[in-house]
């Protein structure tokens, strides 16, 4: 896990045990979310995150203790392990050379929504393929 | 602010609408836009921008780079609607190309081309401005950092009398696009807002555009039959505009209800070669607040493009630079040719869907041999055949049983379109004289794909003067603080656009409007 969300995740422990601290400040201690296989179902994710036995507070920083309330991560949330946009279009700049690197389009740059392609909980969809329907067979594989 | 809470779903729903204007009367039409001393401002600036296409982005370029605060505002996640995918051709008249080759051009050709494929219908002082600043426009594009293929020949696009259209180093108008976006993101107190959706026109009590409605975290969906009456996504924010607000929300192909209304052959599921992005809705509130409508129902509709892929994809260049010359289209029920497959776009489009009333699912085949494909799109043959867009076949009775076509009847075709050009002479009108005898070669193989009309330009939309001001129709003078640019304007390019002409409107208006504001 990259340097980012680590510090994020410390800051969370940080602010919790400071809140202990001072006790009163808070409305009420987060409890631990047990993931049922209900919640699971519900909120599948990605096999290469469930591979890291991922938390729903990992990516849900700061936003309570109630999955059902939880909200959108943005590319802020995505970021703070992926590093940056330019990051991952370094990651797939072999695919430059035939123009087809999906971070770092030809026609966007590294500049769109992670959640323009890429779904957490439902699957994903590979924004390319409004245009280049068949042809993105030729240059990609399903977008993770 | 509890008024504009009330959606105009609901406000159709209870005819509170209705009411409204009723009680304000005929004189007061943009009592339908919110007004300022009924809202609070969340932020301010001197010009707001409605899109961040080529007309947006080189209005707010122009805008700033005059010392304005700027912010555009883009529904969209992605920053360039059509503009990102466009194919990156730029009709440049007068271009320091031509010169260099010794192509002799002029303000008056330009306009006399397209007048020609505008069937007369155009507003020519529009397209005097276009022609007399196309290189402005093409030079300020390069400063705000864009790159072209320069120093070949120009491409001659159909329909010019001469080669006149250069061609972005990428080839795609994302190569505009992006360096715009950059130069003016860099540009002090200019910002661009994605997913944030234009609303509504704030007024003032003299219906002066002040300002605008917008919801930021909007997600467009394309599920929805449509986005723009259906979304309730956003939250609600209001912006003031202290110098004006610039329209530049390009055009509506993909609007289901808005493209049918205006021709009603165009069936709901029908796909467009356009974003998904591309609907009516911002146009349609400038209409309400009393911009004139201009030439709305002339939808430019692609004949060449392929029912079996989404989008412009691969078909119109195999079919435009490729099957449709040498080559021939079908009926597929009966096997015979029913058009000038080099014919206008509208008469293509039109003998299509006269097919496809009948039965909707006969998309109509072309057909041709490899002397068909121009040299520059070769490489795309192998693209289109390793897509299923088109095929190969050794014979013509291959070709018929796998097409689903009468073979006799089919063979009689090709036999018949090959005499015509042998003499000279075609039965729909094809210009054969000028191609020496080159016809579809028995020989084989044959190449074919199936052919659907798709939206692709809305010639029409709402009016401007040649400052991009937009015009009243409650008094036939400039709406105060509003400008339009791009295809959301109507007029310059009468019945039917040129290929290529889209890059040089939208840039030479977004232009002017950004010096005019
Ligand atoms: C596939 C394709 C290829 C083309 N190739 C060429 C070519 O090579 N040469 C040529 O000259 N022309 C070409 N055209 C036509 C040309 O690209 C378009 O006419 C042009 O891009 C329109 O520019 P615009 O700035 O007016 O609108 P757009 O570029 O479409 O931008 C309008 C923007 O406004 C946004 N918007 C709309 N409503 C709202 C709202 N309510 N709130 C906020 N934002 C809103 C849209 O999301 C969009 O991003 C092509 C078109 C297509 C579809």
């Amino acid at each position: 896990m990259s340097g980012g969300k680590t510090l994020a995740i410390a800051g969370v422990f940080l602010v919790l045990g400071v809140m202990s601290l001072i006790g009163g400040e808070s409305d009420s201690p987060l409890k631990p979310i047990v993931i049922t296989p209900e919640l699971k179902e519900e909120f599948p994710l990605k096999s290469h995150h469930a591979k890291l036995s991922f938390e729903c507070t990992f990516c849900h920083v700061g936003q309570g203790d109630d999955p059902k309330e939880f909200t959108y991560i943005g590319d802020e949330g995505c970021l703070s392990c992926h590093q940056s946009k330019e990051h991952m279009a370094e990651r797939l700049a072999f695919m430059d050379k035939l123009h087809v690197n999906p971070h770092n389009s030809i026609h966007d740059g590294p500049t769109l929504y992670c959640d323009e392609c890429h779904n957490e909980h439902k699957p994903s969809t590979n924004m390319c393929t409004e245009c280049h329907e068949h042809d993105i067979d030729l240059w990609m594989r399903p977008t993770p | 602010m509890k008024k504009e809470a009330l959606s105009r779903r609901d406000a159709l729903k209870f005819g509170a609408l209705g009411a409204g204007l009723a009680v304000f009367g005929a004189s007061n039409a943009f009592a339908a836009a919110p007004l300022e001393k009924d809202v609070k401002f969340d932020e301010e600036y001197d010009v707001i921008v409605i899109g961040t296409g080529f007309a947006g982005l080189a209005a707010a370029a122009k805008a700033a780079q005059r010392g304005n605060t700027v912010l555009i505002v883009e529904k969209m996640g992605r920053i360039g609607g059509n503009s990102a995918i466009n194919g990156g051709a730029f009709a440049v008249p007068n271009n320091p190309d031509q010169k260099k080759h010794g192509i002799e051009d002029s303000a008056e050709r330009f306009i006399a081309d397209s007048l020609k494929a505008g069937l007369g219908i155009n507003h020519v002082e529009l397209l005097e401005v276009i022609a007399a600043r196309a290189i402005d426009a093409f030079e300020f594009s390069r400063e705000c950092g864009a790159e072209y293929k320069l120093g070949d020949k120009p491409s001659w696009f159909g329909g010019h009398s001469v080669p006149r259209t250069l061609v972005t180093s990428d080839m795609t108008g994302a190569g505009i696009i992006k360096p715009m976006t950059e130069f003016v993101e860099k540009l002090p107190r200019c910002k661009i807002y994605r997913r944030t959706k234009f609303d509504d026109f704030v007024l003032d009590a003299g219906g002066r555009v002040v300002g605008i409605m917008a919801r930021t975290n909007y997600r467009f969906d394309s599920k929805l039959f449509s986005d723009d009456l259906e979304n309730t996504t956003g939250e609600k924010k209001v912006y003031k505009a202290k110098k004006g607000v610039v329209l530049a929300s390009g055009g509506f192909s993909a609007d289901r209800i808005y493209r049918k209304l205006q021709n009603p052959q165009i069936p709901d599921n029908s796909d467009t070669t356009n974003h998904a992005g591309a609907t009516a809705g911002a146009m349609l509130k400038a209409f309400q607040i009393g911009a004139f409508p201009v030439q709305v129902d002339w939808i430019q509709e692609g004949p060449w493009a392929s029912p079996d892929e989404r989008g412009f994809g691969v078909g119109p260049q195999l079919n435009q630079q490729g099957l449709f010359k040498y080559g021939i289209v079908v009926d597929v029920r009966n096997g015979k040719r029913f058009m000038n497959e080099l014919a206008d776009r509208k008469t293509r489009a039109d003998a299509q869907y006269k097919i496809l009333k009948e039965a909707p699912e006969a998309f109509p085949v072309a057909l041709g041999t490899y002397n068909t494909f121009d040299k520059q799109i070769l490489p795309l043959v192998e693209k289109g055949l390793a897509t299923g867009v088109m095929k190969k076949y050794n014979t013509l009775d291959e070709l018929a049983a796998d097409r689903k076509i009468p073979v006799a009847a089919l063979k009689e075709s090709v036999a018949k379109f090959n005499e015509g050009v042998k003499k000279g002479v075609d039965e729909f009108g094809k210009p054969v004289a000028s191609f020496n005898g080159e016809c579809i070669d028995m020989k084989g193989p044959f190449y074919s794909t199936r052919t659907a009309p798709k939206p692709h330009h809305t010639m029409g939309g709402v009016k401007i003067n040649t400052k991009a001001q937009v015009i009243s129709a409650l008094t036939n003078k400039p709406i105060p603080g509003l400008f339009a640019a791009g295809e959301v304007t109507g007029g310059t390019h009468g019945a039917s656009r040129l290929g290529s002409c889209a890059v040089t409107d939208c840039l030479t208006f977004g232009m002017i409007a950004g010096e005019n504001i």
